[in-house]
């Protein structure tokens, strides 16, 4: 054959796996003969429905399985047969048994095939390699734990030593208490209440920057001038400088007297502008304190316009009046200095007293507003209406009457709530005056009260007793509720009086009691000495009138029956003690010397006139000692005769 | 009788009594020209008498639903409301159970237009003025069945507000209403309590009373009808 040699070399069989930069190739190996089959035996579905091997239990089992793959997509057409569906799930089954008697044959009978366990290259085990693996990975590792503990080390170490203190070291303490935000290249904050639920308009939008520490670097346009932080802090004008609200209780025809004395709540000086070197935290907390106020007095200014009541109550520049009782009226005041001018015209003369609990109870009631304006409860189902309470939701199912529906809606303004709660204290506060006046006037016998410790802001309680020194075992009891704006006094034998706020009616009512219990603690005391008592008359119509009250008397006759003590008790005139003596050995030697009458023995145990004791004359500590006293001495005397 | 003595107590307890106008005209010869509105009117003026005083009006109303289909037996929902729970609905089965629920109750109804609708000319409405005197309650109104506006009956509600318990209180809301009704009328009360004569007072009781009396009216007024030609 002669001609042109044909020289045929296969391209690249193998596939390049990787082009080294020399230029090298290095191939894929070509697989080996097992390792292809096993490849192709991977390939092979043997759940698929191959209708081509029906019923052919061959013994070329390998050949039929690498021609499996192009598998022949039988056209089925819908069977009519009834039994087609179990047929063909027979035919799969069979197709599966032969298949599997295939490949046990196969197994079996090594003339077919011969298995051969496929070898996978292991990568040899290198000890070394691997020390030195891990050796290279743990060192990088304490490279970075140690470089992040010096770095740490340096950072307390500068943070310790620095004198001036740096810029972003600050921002980090102003923004782990304030909110900053970063708009542009500038850094702003917010002071509002807005996200702790307040509506109050005022944005408190302050602006932090950097303060060059050279004192010459200052721009002009800077409000304030810190000279040792870095950090810098511009407050808008209206919230700069010291406000307070203040709230006082005053009598409204005797000028400034208050009845409520307590000090400001900065007592060291008037509001005033903040010295400008202040630290940026003090700054801010203060400006904080003014948007508080305003939005404290804003809301109480808006109530007084709103809310209905018989006496208007007045909003005058930036003061609210609100009438609490007859004479006595409450007082609330934004005291902000923005310009002195102001602040002189709003404060003439002394200084009112500023009354702190009121305010704190002020505070409270913003801050339960905000409270109630972040937190509503959730809606119930949850496609119902947002901001329904718990109790209208629940309305409808448990049928509130009407009446119950009305005093739902019912809510009270925080300035109504704060009058309550200056009434309660204007009548605690009179309540008090009262007993403390009386136990000092009153020296003869012991009023003691004792306050109960659980109170509200609208309620509290104080029981009294009054005892005589020396004989506690008699005393009388009474408790008072102290309301909004009366007194319920609960006696000893469960009657409740009401009592107004008015000061004198509670005045009244302890005399009548001190009057009272002087006449039982004699009548005790007879029992005890073994007088007799003739009679007790609670309200005695003879004598002088009292202002107020009605005169108690009593009378007791000696064991002997010759010496009668009558006790006369008001609440004003106080107690007045009388002895009769029987006989009146001077009225019968008159009638004896007249020779007129002629007088049977018996009419000598007649009574005689009475004889006023004098109290402050006789021997003994109080009243009820001297009359101990008394009728000690008069029950031993015996009955002159003639 | 007790003076008003205290504030309303919250729960309450009524007892319902009515003046069947169809049956007393029945019963009794009325003279002529003599009005429903009259006999309430009259009734009224009683009460005025006593020294109660007018505090508002009331309404209690009662729709009827009734199931679609029409195989089985029919059953009906007595949809109610009371003008003293302004924000409850009464939902009543034919078997006297009672649901108490909010006023969507009504949306729910119209949802389920499938399975239940509402009846024709089944409204009941009750309607007149309300009447406080001291403890007591009173109310008195006429009666008004479907779109007519016309007069079936008188009905008066009597309540004892500080009582909870029917069988302690009945004797003296006896006396009470004999000062303004006969006592034909008052003795013969509804079936209600004839059972829970002990029971506290819950507001579904007067509901449940108010449709027994709503039932009554509808059964005289089919009867009263003229025969369909």
């Amino acid at each position: 054959m002669s001609g042109v040699q044909v020289s045929i070399e296969a391209l690249n069989e193998c596939q390049i796996q990787e082009v080294t930069l020399d230029g090298q190739e290095i191939y894929v190996q070509p697989l080996s003969m097992s390792d292809s089959l096993s490849k192709l035996a991977h390939k092979i579905d043997f759940h698929r429905d191959e209708c081509e091997t029906k019923g052919k239990p061959t013994s070329e089992g390998d050949k039929e399985e690498e021609e499996e793959p192009p598998a022949k997509n039988a056209v089925f057409q819908p069977s009519l047969w009834p039994w087609d569906n179990m047929r063909t799930k027979l035919k799969m089954a069979l197709t599966e048994t032969s298949v599997l008697l295939d490949v046990l044959k196969i197994v079996k009978e090594k003339h077919y095939m011969v298995l051969d366990s496929v070898s996978i290259d292991q990568p040899e085990a290198k000890p070394g390699f691997f020390a030195v693996a891990k050796k290279r990975a743990l060192n990088s590792a304490v490279s970075i734990l140690s470089n992040g503990a010096e770095r740490l080390r340096k950072s307390q170490e500068q943070a310790a030593k620095r004198t001036t203190p740096n810029f972003h070291y600050e921002l980090l303490k102003l923004r782990s208490k304030w909110r900053l935000k970063k708009v542009g290249t500038t850094i702003l904050g917010d002071l509002s209440f807005k996200s702790a639920g307040s509506r109050f308009w005022q944005s408190g939008t302050f602006e932090v920057t950097k303060n060059d520490l050279m004192p010459s670097d200052f721009k002009e346009g800077a409000p304030a001038h810190t000279v040792r932080s870095p950090l810098q802090v511009h407050i808008p004008s209206e919230l700069e400088s010291v406000a307070y609200i203040q709230v006082s209780i005053r009598h409204t025809q005797e000028g400034c007297e208050d009845l409520a004395s307590a000090d400001l709540q900065l007592p060291n000086s008037l509001p005033g502008s903040i010295p400008s070197d202040t630290p940026w935290q003090r700054r801010l907390e203060t400006a904080q304190n003014v948007i508080f106020c305003k939005e404290v007095f804003v809301q109480l200014a808006r109530e007084a316009v709103q809310v209905k009541s018989p006496l208007p109550h007045l909003v005058i520049g930036n003061q609210v009046f609100s009438h609490l009782f007859p004479g006595m009226q409450l007082c609330i005041a934004l005291c902000h200095s923005i310009d002195k001018s102001r602040q002189s015209s709003i404060r003439p003369g002394p200084k009112p007293d500023h009354n702190q609990v009121l305010e704190h109870s002020l505070h409270q009631l913003v801050r339960e507003l905000h409270f109630k304006n972040s937190y509503h409860p959730m809606p119930h189902p949850v496609s119902a209406l947002l901001g329904v309470s718990k109790k209208r939701r629940n309305a409808g199912p448990q049928a509130f009457s009407r009446t119950e529906l009305l005093d739902m809606t019912h809510s009270e303004s925080m300035l109504e709530q704060i009058i309550r709660q200056a009434r309660h204290f204007v009548v605690r506060t009179r309540t008090l005056d009262i007993l403390d006046k009386l136990s000092e006037e009153i020296t003869d016998l012991q009023i003691a009260s004792h306050w109960c410790n659980l109170s509200s802001a609208l309620e509290s309680m104080v029981k009294v007793n009054i005892t005589f020194n020396g004989y506690e075992t008699f005393k009388a009891l009474f408790a008072l509720h102290i309301c909004v704006d009366k007194i319920r006094v609960v006696m000893k034998d469960g009657r409740v009086i009401n009592l107004s706020y008015e000061p004198q009616e509670l005045n009244d009512f302890i005399l009548t009691q001190v009057a009272h219990h002087h006449i039982c603690i004699v009548q005790a005391l007879a029992k005890l000495m073994g007088w007799q008592l003739l009679t007790s008359n609670s309200h005695i119509g003879v004598g002088e009138m009292e202002p107020v009250g009605n005169v108690q008397s009593i009378m007791l006759a000696s064991p002997l029956g010759n010496r009668v003590i009558a006790v006369r008790s008001g609440p004003f005139s106080g107690v007045h003690v009388h002895v009769q003596k029987t006989p009146d050995v001077d009225t019968i030697r008159e009638l004896h010397e007249s020779k007129h009458v002629s007088l049977a023995e018996k009419w000598e145990m007649l009574g005689g006139p009475f004889h006023k004791v004098h109290l402050d004359k006789l021997e003994g500590r109080n009243f009820v000692n001297k009359m101990e006293l008394l009728m000690a001495c008069l029950s031993s005397e015996r009955t002159d005769t003639f | 009788m007790p003076q008003s003595c205290g504030g309303r107590s919250l729960n309450t307890f009524n007892i319902l009594l009515t003046l069947l106008l169809l049956i007393r005209v029945l019963s009794y010869p009325v003279p002529e020209g003599k009005s429903g509105q009259q006999t309430v009117e009259a009734l009224q003026k009683q009460i005025e008498v006593l020294g109660a005083t007018v505090s508002s009006n009331f309404t209690v109303d009662c729709e009827t639903y009734g199931t679609y289909q029409q195989t089985s037996q029919p059953q009906h929902i007595n949809i109610l409301h009371n003008s003293e729970q302004p924000a409850t609905c009464f939902a009543v089965l034919d078997s006297g159970n009672c649901l108490v629920a909010d006023l969507q109750f009504d949306a729910l109804m119209n949802k389920i237009k499938m399975f239940y609708i509402q009846k024709k000319n089944a409204r009941v409405e009750a309607k007149g003025l309300r009447y406080e005197y001291g403890d007591f309650i009173i109310k008195v109104g006429s009666v008004v069945l479907g779109q007519s506006t016309s007069f079936k009956g008188v009905i008066v509600e009597v309540e004892y507000m500080p009582a909870v318990v029917v069988s302690e209180c009945f004797g003296l809301m006896r006396e009470f209403m004999f000062s303004f009704m006969p006592t034909s009328v008052i003795d013969a009360t509804t079936n209600h309590w004839k059972t829970k004569n002990d029971a506290i007072y819950a507001p579904q009781d007067t509901v449940l009373q108010y449709l027994e009396h709503f039932n009554n009216f509808r059964k005289s007024a089919v009867s009263m009808m003229p025969p369909m030609q």
